[in-house]
């Protein structure tokens, strides 16, 4: 990582700082420079990275009277997502698109409009396109148009330009092991796979806590005493593992249980996170919806699905083996329980201040291959929901399936870049202008009008940074 | 705009929120401990791996710490009696480890033997034989789950420490998911017969041999290419991740073989006097999977097996492959050419020299650290193209690496990952502990250390993409990865053998009797000494303020030189002493308080120092 030190250049300007001793990271805060966004709002945006490359036309076919519908069977046999009879995918309002029959949660969500595709949508930059799983991701992740650029992810750039206030105590979240590339870099970001998992408590019970009354000061206690010495990437690291397991270890993760878990969370208005397939995804929906509801400032949160590479035996709605309607199943459930119980929240409609994005590496080539399956393509669906995006309709210019109007005569061409899905929501939504710093390397904003929310002239973070970005 | 309203009464409700929230916490106190964002500016400031200031160990504690599956006082004693200075004795463990088989593992040998495993000597017949027959999931599964047990248990105990890391290297990079349901129950094979003859021989050999295996054709479906319909998924892989490298992909594009393209992405002249392109495009992943149409597992389709192969096993199927004619790399693949098309790609890809640099740099990376210098990832890389047909190719380059002045003189620019810590941790503390897997109700230490190991981040043959486990410091001290293995390494202290909660059993780690043994003298028993003679066992000196700090824990208000009593047990009403007294009440003698428990607790933050976890 290779990161310029924003911390060096508030010293030498604005900035009030009142260092509690060398090295130590606390206490010491900068006011937030006055350059930085005053429009900045507490909403959540939550990312949802769908990893193997979800078949998009699968999850979002042609409906019966789409102009599409012609080449879309020509080209799928065994992965066919049928218009009428068994298995047929769901209607939507305002469009010919049709939706995947498994996804019923996310086929109310839309039809109520708090849910909207963009189709043909991708990455447009680097050029040449690549169709490796591993690098797709990574360059979607780090946002600067292809490569990983200096290790800095576009969402830390989108956390350190927009606004954030010095006392929120959670601004972003990762959930899995590893951190979400999309987040690498940030300081303000927790990873964590697994809520009720994620604390310290395997020593020995008689010597693991502070017992203040008889002067006990336990191991977990002592764990910043042992990483305190030296100032190393690894020290670091360790002392913001110490620092997010105490920030929530008060938390009780678990399902709700009188006896066991009194303290633990109770989702409201119904809704089951208890996913058939894939049940970590709905586990850490959960975690995130009760963290949103804690009130913690969560800004930004990742979340992975993976299992989408469907090569071999992809399925169809009409088998009783069906991997991809799995695979949809569970996103769509889960997306569904995560609105159903943040909109019924005590403190009233969550979702009026949070938003999901659901991207993919890239789509899936049009003509199936003779395994029942799908290979690597280009353009894909983006879904997006929430309470303030303008649902109940598909965005996007679709290219046409016809071989003339593929990319490279075999995938689904791009015509929506993804940023600019996603700077629609840093503006709109979060109230961060500087989306030329998230993404560097992109340009000509332009709003498609998914999300409610008011425009503000797109920037880069020039005005503080000189330069702005240290790229690779 | 709808946002949530940012008066300063919202602002006050949040915070009284929050403060409810954190209601049962004290504040900090410590000033190393802080709610999040004060004081940062949300990006990270670039910090060394491995800053000059840092306090290294002994050079021989660094070297073996790097090379192994953690520093032990075994392999120390060991290392000591190998010649007169640590040059001497490190050129001599090298050239030990590098011939394995002139190492006596009768030890490990006989774990193995004595473990009960069923499946991991069977042909890819009987295991096919075996998946067809299997009428639950844990039998059908038996044969991944006893190759994850018997890779632990020689990781844990096999003297032939170098080739164990270098297995596990390899399946980092011939990254197999375990426990698909077609390929896990056949997974045995892949590492036995493909990934470890070879994983100090001949790249090439190896190339071919997990192809060939029925875990990897199901992992990447090579099993169902055929002519007309190549599956491209194995092909892909082989170009980004087995042999060239994302560093050598260009992408998309069109016509790469025109004279301005081949400009454009470099080309070379090969051993035999052809010359191919040094980047590779999207067309050359098709043509490869064109080349490799036919190769498959007999059985695995619906046509049944292929010619008089058995079910199970390796086959061609001539009558499925693609014969016209290919372009890969730029060299032209004459028409029938058969089975000779795929090994023809093996052999362009094994002697390509983007193929050494991706892979000398993914093993410069694995021993030395995460950034390592051009020069010497290169250096290693034409010693690797050089003897592309060498039969001992990778054990030249593995010891052209550790013989490096950059793995010899650099420390703390890598962490043990989760996996490598807890082996690092069960060795150092001489656990004698066998996993082995069961089908029954109890709760097994087997079963606990996998379910903590793969919440950590890393159960061996796990990762469910292609690309293996990452293997950098950004990628394991992430707080999730690096929360869970802090919590799982002292678990590792307190768990029982045969019931992992059940006090009834020896612990898998006999903490209490190394410590009595080591000071039979009870006037000995002092906390300065046991708890330097641990940080000895576990990290081969005493670093501060590590020592300090597990230091003071355990002496409590005893001085440092004063003997603690760690035989005296309250609890043996029929169960093991393991305890120490209870002695909170007044005076509140802390360091007789459950003394044999604190002393398993203190060791465990010997093993959750940075000290334990840097290498």
């Amino acid at each position: 990582m290779n990161a310029f030190n924003r911390r060096d250049f508030l010293k030498g300007c604005c900035v009030t700082a009142l260092a509690a001793g060398p090295g130590s990271r606390a206490r010491a805060w900068f006011a937030p420079p006055d350059l930085l966004p005053a429009a900045a709002t507490e909403d959540t945006l939550v990312v949802v990275f769908l990893r193997g490359a979800m078949d998009g036309l699968s999850l979002l076919p042609p409906g019966a009277s789409s102009p599409y519908r012609a080449d879309y069977e020509a080209a799928r046999t065994n992965t066919r997502v049928p218009v009428s009879g068994a298995g047929a995918a769901l209607a939507l309002a305002n469009t010919t698109w049709a939706l995947h029959p498994r996804a019923t949660g996310l086929h109310a969500l839309y039809q109520a409009g708090h849910a909207a595709f963009v189709v043909a949508a991708g990455q447009m930059q680097p050029n040449p396109v690549v169709r490796s799983h591993f690098e797709a991701q990574s360059n979607l992740e780090f946002g600067v148009g292809g490569g990983s650029g200096n290790g800095i992810g576009w969402l830390t750039r989108h956390l350190v330009s927009g606004g954030l206030p010095a006392n929120v105590p959670l601004p972003a979240v990762s959930m899995g092991s590893i951190t979400a590339s999309s987040l690498l870099g940030s300081s303000d970001a927790i990873t964590m796979n697994s809520g009720s998992d994620f604390r310290l408590d395997t020593f020995h019970w008689s010597w693991q806590d502070d017992d203040a009354a008889h002067g006990i000061v336990g191991a977990v206690g002592r764990m910043n005493a042992l990483w305190s010495g030296s100032t190393t990437q690894l020290e670091r690291a360790g002392r913001e593992t110490l620092d997010s397991l105490a920030l929530l270890r008060p938390i009780d993760f678990n399902p709700w249980d009188a006896t066991n878990h009194p303290n633990g969370y109770q989702p409201t208005g119904g809704a089951n996170y208890t996913l058939a397939y894939n049940s970590g995804f709905g586990a850490q929906l959960r975690n995130v919806a009760q963290m949103i509801k804690l009130n913690l400032g969560l800004r930004a949160v990742t979340i992975d699905l993976g299992n989408w590479d469907t090569h071999v035996g992809q399925g169809n709605p009409t088998q009783s083996y069906d991997w991809f309607g799995n695979q949809v199943e569970s996103l769509s459930q889960g997306l569904s329980a995560f609105y159903t119980d943040l909109s019924t929240a005590a403190q009233g409609n969550l979702m009026q201040r949070v938003s999901v994005i659901v991207v993919s590496e890239f789509g899936r080539r049009v003509l199936e291959n003779a395994d029942g399956g799908t290979d690597h393509g280009y353009g894909n669906v983006i879904t997006v929901l929430g309470g303030t995006v303008n649902g109940a309709h598909v965005y996007g210019t679709f290219p046409g399936l016809a071989t003339a109007q593929l990319y490279e005569g075999t995938d689904v061409a791009v015509t929506t870049d993804y940023r600019r899905v996603i700077s629609e929501a840093l503006i709109r939504r979060m109230g961060n202008p500087n989306i030329y710093y998230a993404f560097p390397g992109y340009s000509g904003y332009a709003p498609l009008g998914i999300f409610q929310g008011s425009d503000l002239p797109p920037t880069g973070y020039d005005q503080i940074f000189g330069n702005g970005f240290d790229a690779a | 705009m709808a946002a949530a309203p940012a008066s300063a009464a919202f602002h006050a409700a949040r915070r009284r929120l929050f403060d409810a929230v954190f209601a049962a916490v004290a504040p900090p106190t410590d000033p190393n401990l802080s709610r999040r964002r004060p004081g940062r500016d949300g990006i990270f400031d670039d910090l060394p791996a491995s800053p000059d200031a840092l306090t290294p160990p002994p050079a021989s504690v660094r070297w073996l710490t790097r090379a192994t599956f953690g520093y032990s006082i075994v392999d120390a004693i060991a290392f000591n009696a190998l010649g007169s200075t640590d040059e001497a004795r490190w050129q001599a463990w090298v050239d030990q480890q590098l011939s394995p088989a002139t190492i006596n593992d009768a030890v490990c040998d006989a774990l193995l033997a004595n473990a009960g495993f069923t499946t991991l000597s069977r042909t890819p017949e009987q295991l096919w034989a075996a998946r067809e027959a299997s009428s639950n999931y844990f039998q059908r599964m038996l044969p991944i789950a006893e190759t994850e047990c018997a890779t632990l248990i020689r990781q844990l105990h096999s003297k032939r420490q170098l080739f164990e890391v270098m297995v596990s290297f390899w399946h980092d990079h011939f990254s197999v998911f375990g426990w698909d349901y077609d390929g896990g129950p056949l997974f045995p094979p892949f590492d036995r017969d493909a990934i470890r003859p070879n994983v100090f021989g001949n790249f090439r050999a190896m190339l071919q041999a997990t192809c060939q295996s029925a875990a990897m054709m199901y992992m990447l479906d090579l099993y169902g290419s055929v002519s007309g319909h190549p599956n491209e998924n194995y092909a892909r892989e082989l170009m980004e991740l087995h042999t060239l490298g994302a560093e050598n992909y260009a992408g998309i594009v069109a016509n790469p073989d025109s004279f301005n393209n081949m400009n454009a992405l470099g080309h070379f002249t090969a051993w035999d006097g052809e010359e191919e392109r040094l980047r590779y495009v999207d067309d050359d992943v098709y043509e490869a999977a064109r080349a490799l149409t036919g190769w498959t597992i007999s059985g695995s389709n619906w046509w049944g097996p292929v010619g008089g192969a058995a079910p199970g096993t390796f086959a061609y199927d001539d009558t499925r492959h693609d014969q016209a004619p290919k372009h890969v790399l730029a060299r032209y693949f004459a028409p029938y050419q058969a089975q000779g098309d795929g090994t023809r790609l093996f052999d362009m890809l094994a002697q390509h020299p983007g193929t050494a640099h991706f892979i000398a740099g993914k093993l410069c990376r694995r021993f030395i650290g995460d950034v390592v210098p051009d020069s010497l990832v290169q250096a290693a890389a034409n010693l690797f193209h050089q003897q592309w047909q060498a039969p001992d190719q990778i054990a030249q380059v593995v010891a052209f690496i550790l013989h490096s002045n950059e793995f010899k003189t650099g420390w703390g620019t890598k962490m043990k990952s989760p996996a490598r810590s807890v082996v690092s941790a069960l060795r150092a503390t001489m656990s004698g502990f066998v996993p082995v897997p069961d089908n029954t109700s109890t709760y097994t230490p087997t079963e606990e250390l996998l379910g903590r190991m793969q919440a950590a981040g890393q159960r061996l043959f796990y990762w469910p993409a292609p690309n293996g486990y990452p293997d950098t410091i950004s990628a394991w001290s992430s707080t999730g990865a690096l929360g869970l293995t802090l919590k799982l390494l002292p678990r590792l202290l307190e768990m029982h053998e045969t019931e992992s909660y059940n006090n009834a059993y020896p612990f898998i780690v006999d903490i209490q009797g190394q410590t009595l043994a080591a000071f039979p003298d009870p006037a000995d028993r002092t906390a300065a000494k046991i708890i330097g003679y641990w940080c000895d066992r576990i990290l081969g000196y005493r670093p501060q303020p590590t020592f300090g700090v597990v230091l003071d824990f355990f002496r409590q208000e005893a001085a440092a030189a004063d003997p603690l009593d760690l035989v005296t047990d309250s609890t043996s009403n029929g169960q093991p002493q393991h305890v120490g007294v209870w002695h909170l009440n007044p005076p509140n003698t802390l360091s007789r308080h459950y003394t044999i428990a604190r002393l398993r607790v203190a060791i465990g933050m010997l093993l959750c120092s940075p000290e334990f976890l840097r290498r």
